[in-house]
């Protein structure tokens, strides 16, 4: 009899447990999808709704951060948000899957075709701006303003130019110590797109990689004959900011707040929403969106390494 | 060298990889238990919201209690059907070598199927379902060979006595066979729930969501899963790796919880199985 | 006919009336893994049959992987994921079958069940984990090592899926060579052979086949992996110069899907030539296991292994 005793006992330990956990959890998840407190004043529709966003990893950040507080504030309302890409971003919308995309490129031709054929216009929403800024460590340019065409700085990144010296007789004679992001990044996609991709340069295998912009910031300030690059929020007095070539411009720019807003600075992109219909006033859709477009979204905006709009300064 | 002190060189020479083996293994506990520090309780019972893990603990056993009540049933019945039933000939060998093969398809592969047939084609969206049915196949071929193993270690004589009071082969089975293995078919779903609890490539493109309110109130809403928001958050948002360790304690203690139990549980039933002495 | 009888074939034939349903839900059952494995098949063709069709046999000998531009050659990608496997398995033989010897032939029976069960939990570790373990660990450890600046390497991904392959390994393997029957060994024991002689010259080549087939399972596992590997591996689509150069990053096919299904919207160019690599990764894991099984099956006849 020992044998059904036993038998008995460890199916009854695993099958209770298993139970156990079930109710806790849905216990618990009764207890959290209650609202907790309900504003009476004002009872809306939109209160208690849910909208959902899905794209580009880039926006992740600004959206994770918006959803959060957001949700905060208004207790009733779900906003549930998940990656994927730009790509997701722009064909969830398409397919009408979620209420925003994100995403962190304008829509190819292909995506804008597709949206005709299945007769959802996209309306694009710029919600910050993302630039990436090239430093060196001051005992690169000795004080004088350093200025590089995108294709020279690619050639730095990629290695064709391995001392300082090579690219501009003026500069030290001495090796190039090259900073970058870890493959992944969104600060390394955009500086890529920009500077690599173009003439299919490769990062070079002697660069130096760091995981966040903070950690290039002190790799770049504190090596002598250092470049690297980071998010316009990342700029400081110990690193020096190198100007870039514009073609439209014909000139040297250096990165500023202005130069970036008007796009004349050439490493510079958008950051997108994007939704298939105008979002009707007060629905919302149309209060998320209005949420980061307020100080307190714009501010996770800058808290998250990008620009706010130029109409907010 | 005498044989005797070659063979002591050979043999010591092979305990060392499994040293190594062990050391690996208590160097990744010791690793991940440096964590600790970053992680209180109240963490564990806090909403996501407020930067807690709740949601996403809860959010991980719901896929994975979901998942096993999928596979459960049909790899136990589908076990049946193969220790009991089955005629040794050619469609036998070939359910055999499916399953083999099914255990075999990389989680991508798995997750590519879950995205294009569960959440694309019958329309269930980026949902609990979707991730329920795609965790099963992975936990599927483990239910369906633990729950064999199980079945065949059952001596033949308990069944017969069944048959031999005149019931049928399905009363005998249920009534003596399957009672007799019951430890060992629950490892094997707990085992089966261990392998699939910290997956990430099969519910990233089918189930999970970085954030959201709550928990799903419906299987077809999405879910936060541990694994999901840790891989999202290095891999995508670039979250330095240190600001993740909470959360990747918190998922190997999930994980270690149901692998112990599944092996205590074996173990114990394996030494007192009066019959297999 | 007596009446007993009568009565027996009248309750045979009940009883395989209420048996027949019952068996054929079962049959059902243990056909549902032929049926998902079909419809896998199915679905993972038919999304990426485009990327086979448009770009022929240059998705496969294609040397370049751009999807910016276009182009989508998988070669490097294929190489990265056998080149990323084939050093997880020079690490993880040796560590694998080392430990699965040493615990059937040397550790004492009171405690394999214990060690057994440690490696056992080492396969339980979720590939998430073994990521970050290898970004908070391994990465710096590799870069101060080779006094590289970028731990990101294939080394990297080799060494962490040595470490998720050695549980396969151990696993089969060690069935086998405890399967390998007493006789044989006490046999040769008896006439005089030392253990040693015994483990050379008995029983490993009665479990050749079975400790091959780990390793073929092992190979499949590495290459199939995921994540751990994504997190560490660098990504990047080129092959090493020289091909061999473990310390540069690479880019396997596994992680090439998981990171870029994101960015293709739905039915592209891209999500086709992503299926068409999931196509690739499902027919190769698809052999390697069916060999590993006939080779285990083969041995099953040899060894005059029962059941």
């Amino acid at each position: 009899m020992e044998r059904k005793d036993l038998t008995g006992i460890s199916t009854m330990v695993a099958v209770l447990g298993m139970i156990v956990l079930l109710i806790v959890g849905f216990a618990a998840g009764y207890y959290l999808n209650t609202p907790s407190s309900t504003s009476t004043d004002d009872d809306s529709a939109w209160r208690t709704q849910s909208i959902t966003l899905a794209g580009s990893t880039t926006v992740l950040p600004i959206a994770n951060a918006s959803a959060v507080d957001f949700m905060n504030i208004y207790s009733g309302v779900t906003v549930t948000v998940s990656g994927g890409g730009s790509g997701t971003g722009y064909s969830n919308i398409i397919d009408d899957v979620v209420d925003i995309g994100m995403g962190s490129r304008e829509p190819k031709q292909s995506e804008i075709d597709n949206a005709k054929t299945k007769g959802r216009p996209m309306y694009l929403y710029p919600i910050a701006l993302d630039a990436v800024c090239v430093v060196v460590n001051p005992s690169v340019d000795g004080g004088n303003q350093l200025g590089l065409t995108l294709q020279m700085i690619g050639q730095i990144f990629s290695g064709e130019y391995t001392r300082w010296n090579q690219i501009d007789s003026s500069l030290p004679d001495q090796e190039i110590f090259v900073v970058v992001r870890e493959p992944g990044s969104g600060t390394r996609g955009t500086f890529e797109e920009f500077t690599m991709d173009p003439w299919d340069y490769e990062v070079t295998t002697a660069a130096n990689a760091r995981q966040s912009n903070p950690e290039v910031v002190t790799t770049v300030s504190g090596t002598p004959y250092s470049i690297g690059y980071v998010g316009f929020g990342f700029l400081n007095q110990d690193m020096h900011t190198v100007s870039v070539y514009s073609e439209s411009q014909g000139d040297l720019v250096l990165p500023t707040a202005a130069s970036i807003a008007d796009q004349t600075y050439p490493m510079s992109r958008y950051l997108y929403l994007v939704t298939n219909e105008r979002p009707a006033s007060g629905s919302l859709t149309d209060r998320f969106m209005d949420f980061i477009y307020s100080s307190a979204g714009q501010d996770i905006v800058e808290q998250k390494g990008f620009l706010k709009l130029p109409e907010y300064p | 060298m005498t044989e005797t002190t070659k063979e002591r060189v050979v043999f010591f020479a092979l305990g060392v990889p499994m040293v190594m083996c062990l050391i690996v293994f208590f160097w990744i506990v010791a690793i991940l238990s440096s964590g600790a520090g970053t992680l209180n309780f109240a963490m564990l019972t806090t909403s996501a919201l407020q930067g807690g893990l709740f949601e996403m603990i809860v959010g991980t056993i719901y896929l994975l209690l979901g998942a096993a009540g999928v596979a459960g049933p049909i790899g136990i019945l589908a076990a049946v059907y193969l220790v009991e039933y089955a005629p040794s000939g050619k469609i036998t060998r070939i359910i055999d070598q499916a399953i083999n093969n099914l255990a075999g398809v990389p989680s991508i592969v798995i997750g590519l199927f879950g995205f294009a047939f569960f959440t694309t084609q019958l329309g269930f969206g980026r949902s609990l379902a979707a991730g329920w049915l795609t965790l099963s196949l992975m936990m599927l071929p483990i239910v369906i060979r633990g729950t064999e193993e199980a079945l065949k270690l059952v001596p033949p004589s308990f069944q017969e006595a069944s048959l031999a009071l005149g019931t049928t082969k399905w009363r005998a089975i249920t009534a003596t066979t399957l009672p007799s293995a019951a430890p060992g078919i629950v490892t094997s779903v707990i085992l089966g729930i261990a392998r699939v609890a910290g997956e990430t490539a099969a519910i990233l493109f089918t189930s999970c969501v970085l954030i959201t309110r709550g928990l799903p109130k419906s299987p077809f809403e999405p879910i936060m899963a541990l694994a999901y928001n840790m891989f999202v958050r290095i891999v995508a948002i670039g979250d330095p790796a240190e600001s993740v360790f909470g959360i990747a304690l918190v998922l190997f203690l999930i994980v270690a919880v149901f692998a112990v139990i599944a092996i205590v549980i074996r173990t114990y039933y394996r030494r007192r199985q009066p019959w297999l002495r | 006919m007596s009446k007993r009888n009568i009565r027996k074939t009248i309750f045979h034939v009940f009883s395989r009336i209420k048996e027949q349903p019952i068996e054929l839900v079962l049959f059902l059952c243990a056909s549902f893994s032929i049926v998902i494995l079909f419809l896998m098949l199915l679905f993972v063709a038919s999304e990426g049959a485009l990327a086979f069709s448009n770009f022929g046999l240059d998705f496969i000998i294609g040397q370049v992987w751009d999807t910016n531009a276009g182009l989508y050659g998988a070669f490097p990608l294929i190489f990265s994921s056998v080149m990323v496997s084939m050093g997880a398995l020079a690490i993880a033989i040796p560590l694998g079958l080392g430990t699965s010897i040493f615990i059937t032939e040397v550790v004492p029976f009171s405690i394999r069940d214990i060690i057994k069960s440690i490696i056992e939990l080492l396969a339980s570790i979720p590939s998430v984990i073994y990521g970050f373990i290898g970004i908070i660990f391994l990465i710096p450890a590799i870069a101060s090592v080779f006094g590289i600046y970028s731990g990101y390497t294939a080394l990297a991904a080799s060494l962490l899926l040595a470490i998720m392959a050695v549980p396969t390994i151990v696993g089969v393997s060690g069935e086998t060579l405890s399967a390998v029957p007493k006789d044989y060994k006490e046999a040769s024991l008896a006439l005089g052979a030392t253990k040693l002689q015994t483990l050379r010259h008995v029983i490993l080549p009665i479990a050749k086949s079975g400790i091959l087939a780990s390793v073929m399972l092992g190979f499949g596992r590495a290459v199939g992996e995921t994540v751990a590997v994504l997190m560490v591996v660098g990504n990047r689509a080129q092959i090493p110069v020289p091909p061999w150069n473990f310390l540069n990053p690479v880019y396997p096919i596994t992680s090439v899907i998981a990171m870029q299904m994101g960015e293709a919207s739905l039915y592209s160019e891209e999500y086709s030539a992503l299926f068409g690599l999931g196509l690739i990764l499902f027919i190769f894991t698809f052999i390697v296991n069916t060999i590993a099984d006939i080779v285990v099956r083969r041995e099953g006849k040899v060894g005059g292994r029962k059941k």
